[in-house]
């Protein structure tokens, strides 16, 4: 089962930083590159048709901010509404896409967050390929345990895009415990705290012999360290515009120059009591402040607190007092700020547990999950659970709940419904996630509708319709008519998401808009692909050559040459050119054989039917 | 578009005649099994037979007083078994039971780890009365609760928290002391072998305690707040 080749990579998909890392006999490594590091920014530069990724995208940010894009992962699964806190950060264009989705408009095309992770995703996948030298098309991605429903969907998508067969969508927080190893225990109850850059979460497990059960789980997918970045830039820009004028106005360089500099004194003050911040304005004009680490923290203080009350709410909900809790680990660059620790140890009366860099830790879980799912770590089990209550649309815009939060994954629940009106051979379910009475407080993850139950008089159908959750935490709905034992037909309108097709066209499309090709891959790809397409169409020259005119064969021929001869070259481009034409050259032949097909099956029925 | 009740973990009808213990065979290595889906020497995932309670699913014995270390020993064991970790490289049809098997573990645990959802679920699978069909208390009760529930409802709108705390603590201590009643109400029930026409009065002294827990569990949740 463990093949060389089904490396399953381990990836943390980070608001700020991403990370690969692998599992082996040793336990999990992770990838770094020369210089022994193991962060992506997860920044993303797009200009003329030129992508950079990383450290690289990062370095020119304050030259081209509006074509630099980050904290992408803000935008995953999000509609307009639900991310206005951040619009007014965020220096790129962001517009409403589909299904109360958003699009980022950048160098001229509009892409999704998806996209845009993939193209992390993409190039985390690629040195880990230069480091193990292998191809890798399988990977776990972490989630923060509280993302929802069209969160996680939009992770898996984003995989896929990046041409990854996603074998699972981890939770960070559970990720982490997997790597601290604390397997060995015979039995303890542990609380992992996760301040990431654009995420809290905080998760109490409970670990036995190696298997590791979620007790609960809560968090904040609008809380992370980009909120204290903010706190330092709001108080930099009002001090600028007293001191210089409130009319003064920042540009997007500048913007980006004062996240830069809020970033680095945030980091600074971990270690010292205070750093010093020096903004040139141009004309003679100097900003200089040193900020103290009081100041800063009286300004966290706020958003800290929460993550307590987040704290106090899993404890609660985990069935456990605070003094049960054996063990806090900590998780994100952001916990080894003081005030985040001397809070975590007040509340949980007991000293933080970092052995692990904080930053690391999640990319070493999820390549401990990968051994688990390869089958090479088998004495290790994740019991994790859904962050979120699943329900209904009732009557009167109440929410009927078929499956709590907290509930350990995989789970299902079903219910049946039924016709109101005579003949009705549809029916139409809206689904919601959150804990809220009223569909209007919860959000929406979207509408399923039911066809093909046979018609009958109203109330008589009886429709069972099955919501299974899977371990990925992600939902399947499928319905069956009882009385006529018939399967239902389920489409899915997602809210806040991609439908299927919407996922298959951009796959296909990556190609053409080069997502995939900061690496190798798109010319390997497209040359596995001519393959296919050569062995189908010399296959079905041999079965239906002879409908072709002569015309057509002559073009056909010559488009299989030039694609003969592209695949040989090193020009990705030229050679998806020649894939299209020769594709196009042998349509009449592809439509010749369909007709063929056609016809056999009609003969076929006739026959049976006499 | 309307729906018909059907609580999610709840059987619709709890089968009569499915007596405690399975006594059927593992479809590989045709041994006795004691979890209905998770087989204890071959490991093999067998198919759920409809109907399969939760007792037979975890395969422990129809009683109201579990060990509570012996119940999680048992989930943890068949999980480690019929997880879909376990089953990616498998073939399509086995990730579905392995998927379908756990979901059925991971509810079976959820009900019967909880003493009040164990006692209410049991009450069903014996032919009691269900809630909705039968709403009475044990005598005197909801009078001595008209009394606290406007004492907590003053305190709520007074947000008076000390004296909310105060309720919290008593009412819990309530609830286990009712708790442990509920427990002798099964022995005796498990005690009466032969006569029906007890056992169903049993069942129905059963019923209304319950109702009187998840009274005062809701109390109990007005005393957190929210
Ligand atoms: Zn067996």
């Amino acid at each position: 089962m463990a093949d060389e080749n089904d490396i399953i990579l381990g990836i943390d998909l980070g608001t700020t930083n991403s990370l690969g890392a692998y599992f082996t006999a040793g336990g999990p490594k992770l990838i770094r590159d020369e210089t022994g590091n193991g962060m992506v920014p997860s920044v993303i530069a797009l200009a003329e048709g030129k992508v950079s990724v990383g450290s690289e995208a990062k370095r020119q940010a304050v030259l081209n901010p509006l074509t630099t894009v980050y904290s992408v992962k803000r935008l995953m699964g999000r509609g307009l509404a639900d991310v206005q806190q951040e619009l007014r950060f965020l220096p790129y264009h962001i517009v409403e896409g589909n299904h109360e989705t958003v699009r980022v408009e950048v160098d001229g095309r509009l892409l999704t967050p998806q996209e845009l992770s993939a193209i992390i995703l993409n190039e985390v996948r690629g040195r880990a390929e230069q480091a193990l030298g292998r191809k890798i098309t399988q990977a776990v991605i972490t989630v923060p345990a509280y993302f929802d429903d069209a969160q996680r969907q939009a992770t898996r998508d984003a995989g896929r895009l990046a041409g990854l067969d996603v074998k699972r969508i981890v939770n960070e927080p559970t990720a982490a415990a997997l790597a601290y190893g604390l397997d060995r225990k015979e039995s303890a109850t542990i609380a992992v705290y996760d301040l990431g850059g654009g995420t809290f979460d905080v998760s109490i497990l409970r670990v036995d012999k190696g298997v590791f059960q979620v007790l609960s789980t809560h968090g904040d997918t609008h809380l992370g360290g980009d909120d204290l970045d903010r706190e330092l830039i709001d108080l930099i820009t009002t001090e600028i515009q007293s001191q210089f004028g409130s009319h003064l106005s920042f540009g997007p360089s500048t913007r980006q120059a004062l996240r830069d500099f809020a970033e680095m004194t945030k980091i600074r003050l971990s270690a010292e009591l205070s750093a010093t911040v020096e903004v040139d304005l141009g004309e003679g004009r100097v900003y200089r402040r040193t900020i103290t680490r009081e100041e800063f923290e009286r300004r966290a203080k706020p958003w800290i607190d929460r993550t307590i009350d987040a704290c106090r709410q899993a404890v609660t909900a985990a069935g456990v007092s605070v003094e049960e809790i054996e063990q806090v680990v900590m998780v994100g660059g952001c916990t080894r700020i003081p005030l985040v620790r001397r809070a975590v140890e007040e509340f949980f009366q007991r000293e933080p547990y970092t052995a692990i860099n904080p930053d690391e830790v999640v990319a070493l879980g999820a390549a401990v999950q990968a051994g688990i799912l390869a089958g090479v770590q088998r004495q290790m089990l994740l019991l994790d659970v859904i962050p979120l209550s699943l329900g209904i649309e009732t009557l009167g815009g109440a929410v009927g709940k078929l499956i709590m939060r907290n509930s350990t994954v995989p789970c299902r629940a079903s219910e049946v419904f039924t016709t109101s009106i005579d003949g009705q051979t549809s029916v139409d379910i809206h689904v919601l996630q959150g804990e809220r009475e009223l569909v209007i407080d919860c959000r929406s993850l979207g509408r399923f509708r039911l066809t093909g139950v046979p018609p009958m008089p109203a109330g008589l159908p009886r429709i069972r319709v099955t919501f299974q959750v899977d371990a990925n935490g992600i939902l399947h709905v499928s319905a069956v008519e009882e009385r006529s034992g018939r399967a239902a037909a389920v489409q899915i309108t997602p809210s806040h998401g991609l439908t299927g097709e919407e996922v298959d066209r951009m796959v296909k499309e990556s190609w053409k808009y080069a997502i995939t090709d900061m690496t190798a891959h798109r010319l390997i790809d497209l040359r596995n692909e001519t393959q296919r397409i050569l062995a189908a169409i010399e296959k079905s020259l041999a079965r239906a050559g002879s409908v072709l005119l002569p015309a057509q064969k002559q073009a056909l021929d010559a488009a299989v040459a030039a694609l003969r001869a592209a695949a040989a070259g090193e020009d990705a481009d030229a050679l998806w050119n020649a894939m299209s034409a020769a594709n196009d050259a042998a349509m009449p032949l592809t439509q010749a054989q369909m007709d063929a097909v056609l016809e056999q099956t009609a003969r076929g029925r006739k026959v049976d039917e006499f | 578009m309307s729906n018909e009740h059907s609580h999610a973990g709840n059987p619709a009808s709890p089968p009569e005649d499915s007596a405690a213990g399975v006594m059927t065979k593992c479809v590989a290595c045709s041994r006795e099994l004691r979890s209905a889906v998770v087989c204890d020497y071959c490991h093999t995932l067998n198919p759920i037979g409809a109907p399969t309670d939760y007792f037979a699913l975890l395969g422990v014995p129809r009683l109201f007083n579990l060990d509570a270390d012996e119940l999680r020993r048992r989930y943890l064991e068949l999980s480690r078994h019929a997880h879909p970790d376990f089953f990616t490289g498998g073939s399509e049809e086995s990730q579905v039971l392995a998927m379908t098997i756990s979901s059925s573990l991971n509810d079976a645990y959820r009900t019967l780890s909880d003493p009040f959802e164990r006692a209410e679920y049991l009450e069903e699978l014996l032919g009691g009365p269900s809630s909705a069909v039968d709403k009475t208390t044990p005598q005197g009760f909801l009078d001595e609760m008209m009394v606290l529930q406007e004492e907590l409802t003053e305190a709520r709108l007074a947000g008076d928290h000390l004296a909310l705390e105060r309720h919290g603590e008593t009412l819990r201590a309530r609830l286990a002391q009712m708790m442990a009643r509920v427990a002798e109400l099964f022995a005796d029930f498990e005690s009466q072998l032969g006569c029906e026409g007890i056992r169903l009065e049993c069942l129905g002294r059963i019923r209304r305690q319950l109702n009187a827990v998840s009274y005062i569990r809701r109390l109990v949740s007005m005393t957190a707040g929210t």
